[in-house]
């Protein structure tokens, strides 16, 4: 069996991963030193204005993200808007499974295309935060001066509470990447036939069968799970 | 150490600006800073001419939003005052933004504004700009103490100055340096009744729930993740054996989506 070939299915390529890896940066370092101004103990990055000259280089590279992928993969931002904005009735289902889904399952949920339901939604959230914490991040910072006591609350409340919802959102996102074993989509770029299946059915089966989307490789990622379960019973498999 | 206050009689100020240089000297300011600024306020038309030298300079609120906003905790209230620890100040200029008075400002990278004599109080000194005054303008005391000093000093005023008046007891929670004016504040250039938005729930609304929602995310993520990993790696292996089993088959057409059937049922 761990000579099986295994087949890779192309999920990311290059521009898009790098793209993400950049805005990874940019969002942490923003989060960090953001986080600085609203957490005491990590206050003495603040105190210097060290943390303000990294959030501010970093609030450029977060705020150009978009440009920077239209510049490498403009078919891949195209795809991510025209896929996260078509919404079918399947969403619907998927969304009622939800639960199932954060606890492990998949197997009852209806048929997902390249970008699932919950994705969907995440990726309405990022956009509307994305907004969100641009406008005010700009406003903090050219507008200083000039906002007074009210605009300074109504900026900072929106700044504050955009970072809450993008950090949970990112828990998120890194909790299913770890559950799901999705981080090579964004490393290699491909994912096993296995995920693919299992998550994106309806997009695996529209892409062509062929290299470079789909990939034969001697790989044994998917064997070393399998001592675990050849004992797990069918049945049991089914109720959950 | 008790609520720190002092009391500014502006019916006495001779406008000599000598406490704005004891206040540079003494502290040791930058050249572009000032803590201590005294304007003088022309009212009426000549010969009719009156006027006021109102100092501009930090009054120490008691409810001070530059307190309320900072995000590092540089300026505190202790004693009754607002006092400045200078090293954690980042210079974000949110105390700028929101001080009614319009007093503090960002020189040099960092707040600029009085942070009160304080290690001068603790040595059983004065302020400076109280120690270099000819005129007796300033008195240091225990709030109450000289607030029934200044009552007493506006009833004597009013003969002279009908609209003598204390400006400072009630303003913001009460200004730990609070001021005997002759004229109404609306016309010395003072907010009669300054107010500010309800700052505090920034800092003791948003945020904390902002930092819970992202704690409690990370918690739930935790723990839910071990369930998850089991189940999901259950589910997964379970998946291969069917695919397996449905490989060897000679009908390899509908593999995929039969072994999904089967397990949806």
């Amino acid at each position: 069996m761990a000579h099986q070939a295994t087949r890779l299915v192309l999920r990311y390529r290059l521009g898009q991963r790098l793209v993400h890896w950049i805005h990874t940066v940019a969002f942490f370092i923003l989060l960090i030193t953001g986080l600085a101004l609203i957490w005491p103990p990590l206050s003495f990055l603040a105190a210097g204005g060290l943390s303000r000259l990294l959030h501010r280089v970093a609030g450029v590279v977060f705020l150009l993200t978009p440009v920077l992928y239209a510049l490498m993969d403009f078919r891949g931002l195209r795809d991510l808007v025209r896929d996260s904005f078509t919404y079918t009735r399947r969403d619907l289902e998927w969304l009622k499974g939800f639960p199932g889904y954060f606890l492990g399952r998949t197997s009852h949920l209806p048929p997902q295309g390249r970008i699932n339901a919950g994705q969907k939604i995440h990726h309405a959230l990022t956009i509307i935060s994305y907004f969100a914490i641009s406008g005010s991040g700009l406003l903090l910072w050219l507008a200083k001066g000039s906002l007074g006591p009210t605009g300074l609350l109504i900026t900072t409340i929106v700044h504050d509470l955009s970072m809450a919802v993008m950090a949970v959102l990112t828990v998120g996102h890194i909790y299913f990447t770890l559950v799901y074993d999705a981080l090579p989509a964004m490393t290699t770029g491909y994912v096993t036939e296995g995920y693919a299946r299992m998550e994106h059915r309806l997009w695996l089966e529209s892409l062509p069968q062929e290299p470079p989307y789909v990939i034969e490789t001697r790989g044994i990622e998917m064997q070393e799970a399998v001592p675990e379960s050849s004992s797990t019973p069918m049945g049991e498999k089914a109720a959950g | 150490m008790a609520q720190m206050a002092m009391l500014i009689d502006t019916s006495r100020c001779l406008g000599c600006q000598a406490c704005v240089i004891a206040c540079k000297a003494g502290r040791e300011l930058l050249p572009e800073e000032r803590w201590v600024e005294i304007r003088e306020v022309v009212i009426g038309r000549f010969p009719e001419l009156r006027g006021a030298f109102i100092p501009h300079r930090c009054f120490h609120c008691r409810n001070a939003p530059c307190v309320q906003v900072c995000p590092t905790g540089a300026l505190y209230k202790q004693d009754g005052l607002t006092l400045v620890n200078f090293d954690r100040c980042s210079g974000c200029g949110y105390c700028v933004e929101v001080c009614p008075f319009g007093v503090p400002k960002i020189i040099d990278g960092r707040v600029s504004k009085c942070p009160s004599c304080i290690d001068l109080f603790q040595m059983g000194q004065e302020p400076w700009c109280l120690q270099t005054c000819p005129a007796d303008v300033m008195v240091c005391g225990p709030r109450e103490k000289l607030l029934a000093e200044a009552r007493a000093r506006v009833a004597a005023l009013r003969e002279r100055y009908p609209n003598a008046q204390i400006y400072g007891d009630t303003q913001m929670g009460g200004l730990a340096i609070f001021l005997i004016l002759t004229e109404p504040p609306e016309v010395l250039g003072l907010p009669p009744q300054p107010q500010v938005p309800p700052l505090a729930i920034w800092k003791n609304g948003v945020q904390p729930l902002s930092l819970g929602a992202l704690v409690l995310s990370v918690v739930t993520s935790g723990i839910a993740f071990f369930i998850a990993r089991r189940r999901h790696l259950e589910e997964k292996n379970g998946a291969i054996q069917v695919s397996e089993v449905l490989s060897s088959s000679p009908d390899t057409e509908g593999e995929s989506s039969s072994s999904h059937d089967t397990k949806g049922e």
